[in-house]
Protein backbone atom coordinates (compact mmCIF):
# COMPACT_ATOMS: atom_id res chain seq x y z
CA UNK A 1 0.00 0.00 0.00
CA UNK A 2 2.87 2.33 0.92
CA UNK A 3 4.42 1.75 -2.51
CA UNK A 4 1.10 2.30 -4.29
CA UNK A 5 0.58 5.65 -2.52
CA UNK A 6 4.19 6.61 -3.21
CA UNK A 7 3.79 5.91 -6.92
CA UNK A 8 0.47 7.82 -7.07
CA UNK A 9 1.97 10.88 -5.35
CA UNK A 10 5.08 10.77 -7.54
CA UNK A 11 2.99 10.60 -10.70
CA UNK A 12 0.75 13.46 -9.62
CA UNK A 13 3.72 15.65 -8.70
CA UNK A 14 5.49 14.75 -11.94
CA UNK A 15 2.63 16.26 -13.98
CA UNK A 16 3.21 19.62 -12.39
CA UNK A 17 7.01 19.38 -12.31
CA UNK A 18 6.87 18.90 -16.06
CA UNK A 19 5.19 21.30 -18.51
CA UNK A 20 2.56 18.74 -19.53
CA UNK A 21 0.40 19.19 -16.41
CA UNK A 22 0.33 22.97 -16.71
CA UNK A 23 -0.15 22.99 -20.49
CA UNK A 24 -3.01 20.49 -20.44
CA UNK A 25 -4.69 22.23 -17.48
CA UNK A 26 -4.38 25.63 -19.16
CA UNK A 27 -5.69 24.37 -22.50
CA UNK A 28 -8.58 22.49 -20.94
CA UNK A 29 -9.55 25.48 -18.78
CA UNK A 30 -9.32 27.80 -21.79
CA UNK A 31 -11.42 25.60 -24.09
CA UNK A 32 -14.07 24.83 -21.48
CA UNK A 33 -14.04 28.55 -20.60
CA UNK A 34 -14.82 29.43 -24.22
CA UNK A 35 -17.70 26.92 -24.23
CA UNK A 36 -18.96 28.27 -20.91
CA UNK A 37 -18.82 31.90 -22.08
CA UNK A 38 -20.44 31.30 -25.46
CA UNK A 39 -23.09 28.72 -24.62
CA UNK A 40 -23.79 28.86 -20.88
CA UNK A 41 -23.62 32.55 -20.09
CA UNK A 42 -26.33 33.43 -22.64
CA UNK A 43 -28.54 36.28 -21.41
CA UNK A 44 -32.06 35.07 -20.79
CA UNK A 45 -31.15 31.39 -21.21
CA UNK A 46 -31.81 28.93 -18.33
CA UNK A 47 -28.93 28.56 -15.86
CA UNK A 48 -27.81 25.08 -16.89
CA UNK A 49 -24.41 23.61 -17.61
CA UNK A 50 -25.72 20.67 -19.63
CA UNK A 51 -23.98 21.68 -22.87
CA UNK A 52 -20.82 22.62 -20.96
CA UNK A 53 -20.54 19.14 -19.42
CA UNK A 54 -21.19 17.39 -22.75
CA UNK A 55 -18.37 19.33 -24.44
CA UNK A 56 -16.09 19.06 -21.39
CA UNK A 57 -16.51 15.26 -21.52
CA UNK A 58 -15.72 15.18 -25.25
CA UNK A 59 -12.55 17.20 -24.67
CA UNK A 60 -11.40 14.53 -22.23
CA UNK A 61 -10.94 12.19 -25.23
CA UNK A 62 -7.90 14.34 -26.09
CA UNK A 63 -6.85 15.34 -22.60
CA UNK A 64 -6.84 11.85 -21.01
CA UNK A 65 -4.51 10.27 -23.64
CA UNK A 66 -2.22 13.30 -23.26
CA UNK A 67 -2.07 12.71 -19.49
CA UNK A 68 -1.73 8.94 -19.64
CA UNK A 69 0.72 8.60 -22.56
CA UNK A 70 3.80 8.97 -20.35
CA UNK A 71 2.74 6.67 -17.52
CA UNK A 72 4.46 3.51 -18.76
CA UNK A 73 5.91 4.55 -22.13
CA UNK A 74 8.29 7.10 -20.63
CA UNK A 75 9.41 4.76 -17.84
CA UNK A 76 10.00 2.02 -20.37
CA UNK A 77 12.03 4.34 -22.61
CA UNK A 78 14.14 5.81 -19.81
CA UNK A 79 14.71 2.50 -18.02
CA UNK A 80 13.15 3.59 -14.71
CA UNK A 81 10.54 0.86 -15.15
CA UNK A 82 13.27 -1.69 -14.39
CA UNK A 83 14.00 -0.06 -11.03
CA UNK A 84 10.27 0.06 -10.30
CA UNK A 85 9.79 -3.58 -11.22
CA UNK A 86 12.76 -4.69 -9.11
CA UNK A 87 11.36 -2.94 -6.03
CA UNK A 88 9.10 -4.96 -3.70
CA UNK A 89 5.95 -3.36 -5.13
CA UNK A 90 3.53 -5.66 -6.96
CA UNK A 91 2.57 -5.11 -10.59
CA UNK A 92 -1.04 -4.36 -9.58
CA UNK A 93 0.18 -1.66 -7.19
CA UNK A 94 2.34 -0.14 -9.92
CA UNK A 95 -0.62 0.01 -12.33
CA UNK A 96 -3.06 1.27 -9.70
CA UNK A 97 -0.58 3.82 -8.36
CA UNK A 98 -0.02 5.23 -11.80
CA UNK A 99 -3.74 5.30 -12.51
CA UNK A 100 -4.49 7.11 -9.24
CA UNK A 101 -1.74 9.64 -9.96
CA UNK A 102 -3.28 10.39 -13.36
CA UNK A 103 -6.78 10.47 -11.83
CA UNK A 104 -5.47 12.97 -9.28
CA UNK A 105 -4.29 15.11 -12.17
CA UNK A 106 -7.75 14.80 -13.74
CA UNK A 107 -9.31 16.11 -10.51
CA UNK A 108 -6.76 18.94 -10.40
CA UNK A 109 -7.60 19.70 -14.03
CA UNK A 110 -11.28 20.10 -13.19
CA UNK A 111 -10.72 22.39 -10.19
CA UNK A 112 -10.33 25.62 -12.25
CA UNK A 113 -13.69 24.92 -13.95
CA UNK A 114 -15.24 25.40 -10.50
CA UNK A 115 -14.79 29.12 -11.19
CA UNK A 116 -17.35 28.80 -13.99
CA UNK A 117 -19.83 27.24 -11.58
CA UNK A 118 -19.23 30.03 -9.06
CA UNK A 119 -19.74 32.61 -11.80
CA UNK A 120 -22.99 30.99 -12.88
CA UNK A 121 -24.28 31.01 -9.30
CA UNK A 122 -23.35 34.69 -8.96
CA UNK A 123 -24.86 35.86 -12.23
CA UNK A 124 -27.98 33.69 -12.43
CA UNK A 125 -31.28 34.47 -10.83
CA UNK A 126 -32.78 32.17 -9.83
CA UNK A 127 -29.64 30.24 -8.86
CA UNK A 128 -28.98 27.06 -10.86
CA UNK A 129 -29.96 23.66 -9.46
CA UNK A 130 -26.79 22.18 -7.89
CA UNK A 131 -27.94 18.57 -8.52
CA UNK A 132 -27.22 18.46 -12.28
CA UNK A 133 -23.90 20.21 -11.70
CA UNK A 134 -22.83 17.57 -9.18
CA UNK A 135 -24.01 14.84 -11.58
CA UNK A 136 -22.12 16.55 -14.40
CA UNK A 137 -18.85 16.54 -12.44
CA UNK A 138 -19.38 12.92 -11.40
CA UNK A 139 -19.87 12.11 -15.10
CA UNK A 140 -16.65 13.95 -16.01
CA UNK A 141 -14.71 12.01 -13.37
CA UNK A 142 -16.11 8.66 -14.50
CA UNK A 143 -15.60 9.35 -18.22
CA UNK A 144 -12.15 10.78 -17.55
CA UNK A 145 -11.17 7.73 -15.50
CA UNK A 146 -12.30 5.37 -18.25
CA UNK A 147 -10.35 7.36 -20.85
CA UNK A 148 -7.29 7.39 -18.59
CA UNK A 149 -7.52 3.59 -18.25
CA UNK A 150 -7.63 3.29 -22.07
CA UNK A 151 -4.56 5.54 -22.23
CA UNK A 152 -2.82 3.53 -19.52
CA UNK A 153 -3.23 0.32 -21.54
CA UNK A 154 -1.92 2.07 -24.68
CA UNK A 155 1.05 3.41 -22.70
CA UNK A 156 1.83 -0.06 -21.32
CA UNK A 157 1.99 -1.44 -24.86
CA UNK A 158 4.72 0.84 -26.20
CA UNK A 159 7.80 2.80 -25.18
CA UNK A 160 6.79 5.71 -27.44
CA UNK A 161 4.65 8.42 -25.86
CA UNK A 162 3.50 9.56 -29.29
CA UNK A 163 2.27 6.10 -30.20
CA UNK A 164 0.59 5.75 -26.81
CA UNK A 165 -1.23 9.06 -27.32
CA UNK A 166 -2.28 8.28 -30.88
CA UNK A 167 -3.34 4.74 -30.00
CA UNK A 168 -5.57 5.87 -27.13
CA UNK A 169 -6.91 8.94 -28.95
CA UNK A 170 -7.79 7.08 -32.15
CA UNK A 171 -9.37 4.25 -30.17
CA UNK A 172 -11.54 6.66 -28.19
CA UNK A 173 -12.56 8.75 -31.20
CA UNK A 174 -13.23 5.58 -33.22
CA UNK A 175 -15.30 4.15 -30.38
CA UNK A 176 -17.28 7.37 -29.93
CA UNK A 177 -18.03 7.60 -33.65
CA UNK A 178 -18.87 3.92 -34.07
CA UNK A 179 -21.21 3.75 -31.09
CA UNK A 180 -22.87 7.10 -31.85
CA UNK A 181 -23.36 6.49 -35.56
CA UNK A 182 -23.93 2.78 -35.10
CA UNK A 183 -26.79 3.33 -32.65
CA UNK A 184 -28.45 5.67 -35.14
CA UNK A 185 -27.84 3.89 -38.45
CA UNK A 186 -27.26 0.18 -37.89
CA UNK A 187 -30.10 -2.35 -37.93
CA UNK A 188 -31.09 -4.20 -34.76
CA UNK A 189 -29.43 -5.93 -32.88
CA UNK A 190 -26.22 -4.08 -33.90
CA UNK A 191 -27.74 -0.73 -33.05
CA UNK A 192 -28.64 -2.06 -29.58
CA UNK A 193 -25.08 -3.25 -29.07
CA UNK A 194 -23.73 0.12 -30.16
CA UNK A 195 -26.12 1.90 -27.79
CA UNK A 196 -25.22 -0.45 -24.94
CA UNK A 197 -21.53 0.46 -25.21
CA UNK A 198 -22.04 4.13 -25.98
CA UNK A 199 -20.16 6.54 -23.75
CA UNK A 200 -21.73 9.65 -25.29
CA UNK A 201 -25.30 8.64 -24.40
CA UNK A 202 -24.29 8.07 -20.79
CA UNK A 203 -22.39 11.34 -20.68
CA UNK A 204 -25.50 13.17 -21.88
CA UNK A 205 -27.50 11.65 -19.02
CA UNK A 206 -24.95 12.79 -16.44
CA UNK A 207 -24.89 16.26 -18.01
CA UNK A 208 -28.68 16.36 -17.73
CA UNK A 209 -28.40 15.62 -14.02
CA UNK A 210 -29.27 11.90 -14.14
CA UNK A 211 -27.12 9.69 -11.93
CA UNK A 212 -28.02 6.21 -13.14
CA UNK A 213 -26.45 3.42 -11.11
CA UNK A 214 -26.18 1.34 -14.30
CA UNK A 215 -24.16 4.13 -15.92
CA UNK A 216 -21.88 4.39 -12.87
CA UNK A 217 -21.47 0.60 -12.92
CA UNK A 218 -20.64 0.71 -16.66
CA UNK A 219 -17.80 3.19 -16.18
CA UNK A 220 -16.44 1.56 -13.02
CA UNK A 221 -16.57 -1.94 -14.53
CA UNK A 222 -14.87 -0.97 -17.80
CA UNK A 223 -12.25 1.10 -16.00
CA UNK A 224 -11.57 -1.87 -13.72
CA UNK A 225 -11.33 -4.27 -16.68
CA UNK A 226 -8.85 -2.02 -18.45
CA UNK A 227 -6.71 -1.75 -15.32
CA UNK A 228 -6.65 -5.54 -15.13
CA UNK A 229 -5.55 -5.62 -18.80
CA UNK A 230 -2.77 -3.15 -17.95
CA UNK A 231 -1.71 -5.43 -15.06
CA UNK A 232 -1.57 -8.42 -17.40
CA UNK A 233 0.55 -6.44 -19.89
CA UNK A 234 2.83 -5.41 -17.05
CA UNK A 235 3.24 -9.00 -15.86
CA UNK A 236 3.81 -10.19 -19.43
CA UNK A 237 6.67 -7.70 -19.66
CA UNK A 238 8.59 -9.82 -17.15
CA UNK A 239 8.35 -12.83 -19.45
CA UNK A 240 9.51 -11.07 -22.63
CA UNK B 1 24.41 -14.56 0.12
CA UNK B 2 23.64 -14.81 -3.59
CA UNK B 3 23.08 -18.21 -5.14
CA UNK B 4 22.16 -19.27 -8.64
CA UNK B 5 21.54 -22.89 -9.52
CA UNK B 6 21.32 -24.24 -13.05
CA UNK B 7 19.60 -21.10 -14.30
CA UNK B 8 18.38 -21.27 -17.88
CA UNK B 9 16.79 -18.49 -19.86
CA UNK B 10 15.95 -18.20 -23.54
CA UNK B 11 14.66 -15.30 -25.60
CA UNK B 12 12.83 -17.01 -28.44
CA UNK B 13 15.34 -19.41 -29.95
CA UNK B 14 18.33 -17.68 -28.41
CA UNK B 15 19.55 -19.37 -25.24
CA UNK B 16 20.91 -16.52 -23.11
CA UNK B 17 21.73 -18.69 -20.07
CA UNK B 18 22.47 -22.39 -20.33
CA UNK B 19 22.65 -23.67 -16.79
CA UNK B 20 24.42 -20.95 -14.79
CA UNK B 21 25.36 -21.84 -11.21
CA UNK B 22 27.44 -19.89 -8.73
CA UNK B 23 27.36 -18.85 -5.10
CA UNK B 24 28.58 -15.65 -3.49
CA UNK B 25 28.97 -15.95 0.26
CA UNK B 26 27.88 -13.28 2.72
CA UNK B 27 30.43 -10.48 2.86
CA UNK B 28 32.03 -11.37 -0.46
CA UNK B 29 32.38 -9.04 -3.43
CA UNK B 30 32.00 -10.98 -6.66
CA UNK B 31 32.67 -9.67 -10.14
CA UNK B 32 30.50 -10.88 -12.99
CA UNK B 33 32.52 -10.80 -16.19
CA UNK B 34 31.92 -11.80 -19.75
CA UNK B 35 31.88 -10.51 -23.32
CA UNK B 36 28.77 -8.87 -24.75
CA UNK B 37 25.96 -11.39 -25.05
CA UNK B 38 27.51 -13.71 -22.45
CA UNK B 39 24.41 -13.49 -20.25
CA UNK B 40 25.53 -11.01 -17.56
CA UNK B 41 22.51 -8.73 -17.83
CA UNK B 42 20.10 -11.67 -17.96
CA UNK B 43 21.72 -13.13 -14.84
CA UNK B 44 21.43 -9.81 -13.04
CA UNK B 45 17.82 -9.37 -14.13
CA UNK B 46 16.97 -12.78 -12.74
CA UNK B 47 18.78 -12.12 -9.45
CA UNK B 48 16.98 -8.79 -9.02
CA UNK B 49 13.58 -10.37 -9.71
CA UNK B 50 13.01 -8.42 -12.91
CA UNK B 51 12.65 -11.56 -15.01
CA UNK B 52 11.99 -15.15 -13.95
CA UNK B 53 14.29 -17.94 -15.19
CA UNK B 54 12.90 -20.64 -17.52
CA UNK B 55 14.50 -23.27 -15.30
CA UNK B 56 16.70 -23.41 -12.22
CA UNK B 57 16.43 -21.25 -9.14
CA UNK B 58 18.08 -18.27 -7.52
CA UNK B 59 18.28 -17.05 -3.94
CA UNK B 60 19.38 -13.77 -2.40
CA UNK B 61 19.88 -13.34 1.35
CA UNK B 62 18.52 -16.88 1.81
CA UNK B 63 15.25 -15.95 0.06
CA UNK B 64 14.03 -17.84 -2.99
CA UNK B 65 13.32 -15.23 -5.67
CA UNK B 66 10.48 -17.25 -7.25
CA UNK B 67 8.76 -18.21 -4.00
CA UNK B 68 9.23 -15.00 -2.02
CA UNK B 69 9.71 -12.39 -4.74
CA UNK B 70 8.86 -9.30 -2.71
CA UNK B 71 10.95 -10.24 0.32
CA UNK B 72 13.84 -11.13 -2.02
CA UNK B 73 13.56 -7.82 -3.89
CA UNK B 74 13.48 -5.98 -0.56
CA UNK B 75 16.81 -7.60 0.34
CA UNK B 76 18.52 -6.33 -2.82
CA UNK B 77 19.84 -2.90 -3.69
CA UNK B 78 20.17 -2.65 -7.46
CA UNK B 79 22.06 -0.18 -9.61
CA UNK B 80 21.10 -0.81 -13.26
CA UNK B 81 23.61 -0.21 -16.05
CA UNK B 82 22.16 3.05 -17.37
CA UNK B 83 21.44 4.41 -13.85
CA UNK B 84 17.88 5.40 -14.80
CA UNK B 85 16.45 8.28 -12.74
CA UNK B 86 13.48 10.64 -12.74
CA UNK B 87 15.00 13.87 -14.05
CA UNK B 88 12.18 16.08 -12.82
CA UNK B 89 12.62 15.05 -9.16
CA UNK B 90 15.06 16.49 -6.66
CA UNK B 91 17.69 14.13 -5.27
CA UNK B 92 16.10 14.07 -1.83
CA UNK B 93 12.56 13.52 -3.14
CA UNK B 94 13.78 10.71 -5.35
CA UNK B 95 15.48 8.95 -2.44
CA UNK B 96 12.41 9.40 -0.24
CA UNK B 97 10.28 7.96 -3.05
CA UNK B 98 12.60 4.97 -3.44
CA UNK B 99 12.59 4.30 0.30
CA UNK B 100 8.79 4.40 0.24
CA UNK B 101 8.77 1.72 -2.45
CA UNK B 102 10.76 -0.45 -0.05
CA UNK B 103 8.08 -0.06 2.60
CA UNK B 104 9.97 2.18 5.02
CA UNK B 105 7.94 4.26 7.46
CA UNK B 106 8.01 8.07 7.57
CA UNK B 107 10.99 8.42 9.94
CA UNK B 108 12.90 5.51 8.44
CA UNK B 109 12.49 7.07 4.99
CA UNK B 110 14.11 10.28 6.09
CA UNK B 111 16.84 8.47 7.99
CA UNK B 112 17.47 6.14 5.03
CA UNK B 113 17.65 9.00 2.53
CA UNK B 114 19.98 11.01 4.78
CA UNK B 115 22.25 8.02 5.40
CA UNK B 116 22.40 7.17 1.68
CA UNK B 117 23.20 10.79 0.80
CA UNK B 118 25.90 10.92 3.45
CA UNK B 119 27.48 7.70 2.13
CA UNK B 120 27.51 8.98 -1.44
CA UNK B 121 28.34 12.63 -0.60
CA UNK B 122 25.12 14.00 -2.05
CA UNK B 123 24.04 16.44 0.63
CA UNK B 124 25.29 19.41 -1.39
CA UNK B 125 22.92 18.58 -4.25
CA UNK B 126 20.03 17.22 -2.16
CA UNK B 127 17.59 19.87 -3.36
CA UNK B 128 18.76 19.99 -6.96
CA UNK B 129 16.78 18.48 -9.77
CA UNK B 130 18.34 15.24 -10.98
CA UNK B 131 18.11 16.41 -14.61
CA UNK B 132 20.58 19.22 -13.86
CA UNK B 133 23.26 16.94 -12.36
CA UNK B 134 26.50 15.77 -13.98
CA UNK B 135 27.00 12.14 -14.97
CA UNK B 136 29.08 11.48 -11.87
CA UNK B 137 26.44 12.85 -9.53
CA UNK B 138 23.71 10.95 -11.37
CA UNK B 139 25.64 7.73 -10.87
CA UNK B 140 25.96 8.53 -7.17
CA UNK B 141 22.23 9.24 -6.92
CA UNK B 142 21.50 5.87 -8.52
CA UNK B 143 23.88 4.19 -6.08
CA UNK B 144 22.28 6.05 -3.16
CA UNK B 145 18.87 4.81 -4.30
CA UNK B 146 20.21 1.25 -4.12
CA UNK B 147 21.40 1.89 -0.54
CA UNK B 148 18.41 3.77 0.78
CA UNK B 149 16.78 0.74 2.41
CA UNK B 150 20.12 -0.58 3.71
CA UNK B 151 19.95 -3.92 1.86
CA UNK B 152 22.19 -6.88 2.76
CA UNK B 153 22.80 -7.59 -0.94
CA UNK B 154 23.99 -5.09 -3.54
CA UNK B 155 23.94 -5.77 -7.28
CA UNK B 156 25.74 -3.15 -9.35
CA UNK B 157 25.68 -3.26 -13.13
CA UNK B 158 28.57 -1.29 -14.64
CA UNK B 159 28.84 1.05 -11.62
CA UNK B 160 31.64 3.20 -13.08
CA UNK B 161 30.01 3.72 -16.46
CA UNK B 162 30.81 7.17 -17.83
CA UNK B 163 32.74 8.36 -14.78
CA UNK B 164 36.05 10.21 -14.97
CA UNK B 165 39.15 8.66 -13.34
CA UNK B 166 38.78 10.67 -10.13
CA UNK B 167 35.14 9.66 -9.80
CA UNK B 168 36.04 6.04 -10.52
CA UNK B 169 38.57 6.15 -7.69
CA UNK B 170 35.99 7.64 -5.31
CA UNK B 171 33.37 5.09 -6.27
CA UNK B 172 35.84 2.25 -5.92
CA UNK B 173 36.64 3.40 -2.37
CA UNK B 174 32.94 3.57 -1.62
CA UNK B 175 32.38 0.07 -2.98
CA UNK B 176 35.17 -1.24 -0.77
CA UNK B 177 33.62 0.47 2.23
CA UNK B 178 30.16 -0.90 1.42
CA UNK B 179 31.57 -4.37 0.87
CA UNK B 180 32.59 -4.64 4.51
CA UNK B 181 29.04 -5.35 5.57
CA UNK B 182 27.30 -6.59 2.43
CA UNK B 183 27.28 -9.26 -0.21
CA UNK B 184 27.97 -7.65 -3.58
CA UNK B 185 27.81 -8.68 -7.20
CA UNK B 186 29.40 -6.26 -9.64
CA UNK B 187 29.14 -6.56 -13.39
CA UNK B 188 31.73 -4.58 -15.29
CA UNK B 189 33.61 -4.36 -18.55
CA UNK B 190 36.48 -2.66 -16.75
CA UNK B 191 38.61 -5.64 -15.79
CA UNK B 192 41.00 -3.54 -13.77
CA UNK B 193 38.07 -2.45 -11.64
CA UNK B 194 37.00 -6.04 -10.98
CA UNK B 195 40.58 -7.05 -10.15
CA UNK B 196 40.93 -4.23 -7.64
CA UNK B 197 37.57 -4.50 -5.95
CA UNK B 198 36.41 -8.11 -6.09
CA UNK B 199 37.57 -11.08 -4.07
CA UNK B 200 35.80 -13.46 -6.40
CA UNK B 201 35.22 -13.60 -10.15
CA UNK B 202 32.48 -15.37 -12.08
CA UNK B 203 33.12 -15.32 -15.80
CA UNK B 204 30.31 -16.06 -18.22
CA UNK B 205 30.84 -17.03 -21.85
CA UNK B 206 28.00 -18.09 -24.12
CA UNK B 207 25.52 -18.35 -21.27
CA UNK B 208 27.71 -20.66 -19.17
CA UNK B 209 30.07 -20.12 -16.25
CA UNK B 210 33.58 -20.48 -17.68
CA UNK B 211 35.56 -19.48 -14.61
CA UNK B 212 34.66 -19.10 -10.96
CA UNK B 213 36.99 -18.35 -8.09
CA UNK B 214 39.32 -15.89 -6.42
CA UNK B 215 41.09 -13.66 -8.99
CA UNK B 216 44.58 -14.62 -7.71
CA UNK B 217 43.87 -18.33 -7.97
CA UNK B 218 42.27 -17.98 -11.40
CA UNK B 219 45.23 -15.97 -12.68
CA UNK B 220 47.73 -18.45 -11.20
CA UNK B 221 45.88 -21.28 -12.93
CA UNK B 222 45.77 -19.28 -16.13
CA UNK B 223 49.50 -18.59 -15.92
CA UNK B 224 50.13 -22.35 -15.58
CA UNK B 225 47.78 -23.11 -18.41
CA UNK B 226 48.89 -20.40 -20.81
CA UNK B 227 52.58 -20.58 -20.04
CA UNK B 228 53.44 -17.20 -18.62
CA UNK B 229 57.03 -16.01 -19.32
CA UNK B 230 59.73 -16.05 -16.59
CA UNK B 231 62.24 -13.26 -16.14
CA UNK B 232 65.66 -14.25 -14.83
CA UNK B 233 68.55 -12.01 -13.93
CA UNK B 234 71.84 -13.82 -13.38
CA UNK B 235 75.61 -13.21 -13.32
CA UNK B 236 77.35 -16.04 -15.17
CA UNK B 237 80.87 -14.61 -14.86
CA UNK B 238 82.94 -12.97 -12.18
CA UNK B 239 81.95 -9.82 -10.35
CA UNK B 240 82.83 -6.56 -12.07
CA UNK B 241 83.54 -8.27 -15.40
CA UNK B 242 81.05 -8.10 -18.30
CA UNK B 243 79.44 -11.50 -18.80
CA UNK B 244 81.46 -13.57 -21.32
CA UNK B 245 79.42 -14.48 -24.44
CA UNK B 246 80.36 -18.15 -24.15
CA UNK B 247 79.06 -18.42 -20.61
CA UNK B 248 75.82 -16.71 -21.61
CA UNK B 249 75.43 -19.16 -24.50
CA UNK B 250 75.96 -22.09 -22.11
CA UNK B 251 73.39 -20.65 -19.73
CA UNK B 252 70.97 -20.30 -22.58
CA UNK B 253 71.62 -23.88 -23.66
CA UNK B 254 70.93 -25.23 -20.16
CA UNK B 255 67.68 -23.27 -19.95
CA UNK B 256 66.55 -24.57 -23.34
CA UNK B 257 66.99 -28.12 -22.04
CA UNK B 258 64.85 -27.41 -18.95
CA UNK B 259 61.51 -29.30 -19.16
CA UNK B 260 58.65 -27.03 -20.19
CA UNK B 261 60.77 -24.24 -21.70
CA UNK B 262 59.94 -23.47 -25.32
CA UNK B 263 62.07 -20.44 -26.03
CA UNK B 264 64.80 -18.41 -24.35
CA UNK B 265 65.63 -14.78 -25.06
CA UNK B 266 68.72 -13.12 -23.61
CA UNK B 267 69.46 -9.45 -23.34
CA UNK B 268 73.23 -9.13 -22.90
CA UNK B 269 74.45 -5.72 -21.95
CA UNK B 270 78.15 -5.38 -22.80
CA UNK B 271 78.94 -2.99 -19.96
CA UNK B 272 77.39 -5.03 -17.18
CA UNK B 273 78.03 -8.34 -15.51
CA UNK B 274 74.28 -9.15 -15.25
CA UNK B 275 72.31 -10.93 -17.99
CA UNK B 276 68.57 -10.58 -18.33
CA UNK B 277 66.88 -13.72 -19.64
CA UNK B 278 63.27 -14.31 -20.63
CA UNK B 279 62.15 -17.95 -20.72
CA UNK B 280 58.90 -18.74 -22.50
CA UNK B 281 57.14 -21.93 -21.48
CA UNK B 282 54.81 -24.39 -23.11
CA UNK B 283 51.13 -24.21 -22.07
CA UNK B 284 50.12 -26.40 -19.14
CA UNK B 285 53.55 -26.96 -17.56
CA UNK B 286 52.75 -25.19 -14.30
CA UNK B 287 55.26 -23.33 -12.13
CA UNK B 288 58.81 -24.33 -13.19
CA UNK B 289 60.79 -21.82 -11.14
CA UNK B 290 62.68 -24.56 -9.20
CA UNK B 291 63.80 -26.18 -12.51
CA UNK B 292 64.89 -22.84 -13.89
CA UNK B 293 66.86 -22.07 -10.72
CA UNK B 294 68.58 -25.45 -11.03
CA UNK B 295 69.46 -24.79 -14.69
CA UNK B 296 70.89 -21.33 -13.96
CA UNK B 297 72.52 -22.48 -10.70
CA UNK B 298 76.20 -22.24 -11.70
CA UNK B 299 75.59 -18.53 -12.21
CA UNK B 300 74.69 -16.13 -9.42
CA UNK B 301 70.92 -15.55 -9.51
CA UNK B 302 69.57 -12.13 -8.57
CA UNK B 303 65.95 -12.65 -9.61
CA UNK B 304 63.56 -15.26 -11.01
CA UNK B 305 60.05 -13.89 -11.45
CA UNK B 306 57.08 -15.08 -13.29
CA UNK B 307 55.29 -12.48 -15.42
CA UNK B 308 51.82 -11.99 -14.11
CA UNK B 309 48.82 -12.75 -16.26
CA UNK B 310 46.09 -10.14 -16.02
CA UNK B 311 42.38 -10.65 -15.86
CA UNK B 312 42.29 -9.26 -19.38
CA UNK B 313 44.44 -12.14 -20.67
CA UNK B 314 42.23 -14.62 -18.86
CA UNK B 315 39.12 -12.88 -20.18
CA UNK B 316 40.36 -13.06 -23.78
CA UNK B 317 41.51 -16.63 -23.41
CA UNK B 318 38.18 -17.83 -22.03
CA UNK B 319 36.15 -15.71 -24.43
CA UNK B 320 38.08 -17.08 -27.40
CA UNK B 321 37.83 -20.68 -26.16
CA UNK B 322 34.08 -20.29 -25.77
CA UNK B 323 32.69 -23.74 -25.24
CA UNK B 324 35.53 -25.50 -23.50
CA UNK B 325 35.78 -26.82 -19.92
CA UNK B 326 35.02 -24.43 -17.05
CA UNK B 327 37.86 -23.21 -14.81
CA UNK B 328 37.67 -23.01 -11.07
CA UNK B 329 40.16 -21.66 -8.65
CA UNK B 330 40.24 -20.86 -4.96
CA UNK B 331 36.48 -20.95 -4.70
CA UNK B 332 35.24 -19.66 -1.40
Amino acid sequence: MNGLIGIAIRELRAYYRLPIGWVVTALYTFLTGVVFTLRTLEPGAPATMQFFFAIAASLLAVVAPALSMRLFAEESRSGTLETLMTSPVGDASIVLGKFLGAAGCLVTLLIPTGAFVALLFRLSSPAPDPGPIIAGYLGLLLVGSLYLAVGLVASALTSSQTLAFLGAFLFLVGHLLLTEEGAARLPSPYADWAAATSITARTRDFAAGVIDVAHVGFFVAWTGCLLVVACVIQQARRWR
Amino acid sequence: MIQASEIRKSYGRFAALRGVSFRVETGQVAGLLGPNGAGKSTTIRILTGFRPPDAGWARVADLDIARRPRAARRAVGYLPESAPLYDEMTVRDFLLFRSRLYGLGFRSRRAGADAAMARTSLHAVARKRIGTLSKGFRQRVALASALVHDPPVLILDEPTNGLDPAQVRELRALIRELAQERTMLISSHVLDEIERVCDRVVMLVGGRVRADGAPDALLRDAADRLGAPYHIEARPGAAGVPAPAAMVAALRERLMRTPGVSEVETALATDTEWVRITALTKPGVGDIRPHLAQAVAPALIREITRASIGLEDLFHELASRGESKPQTGGAA
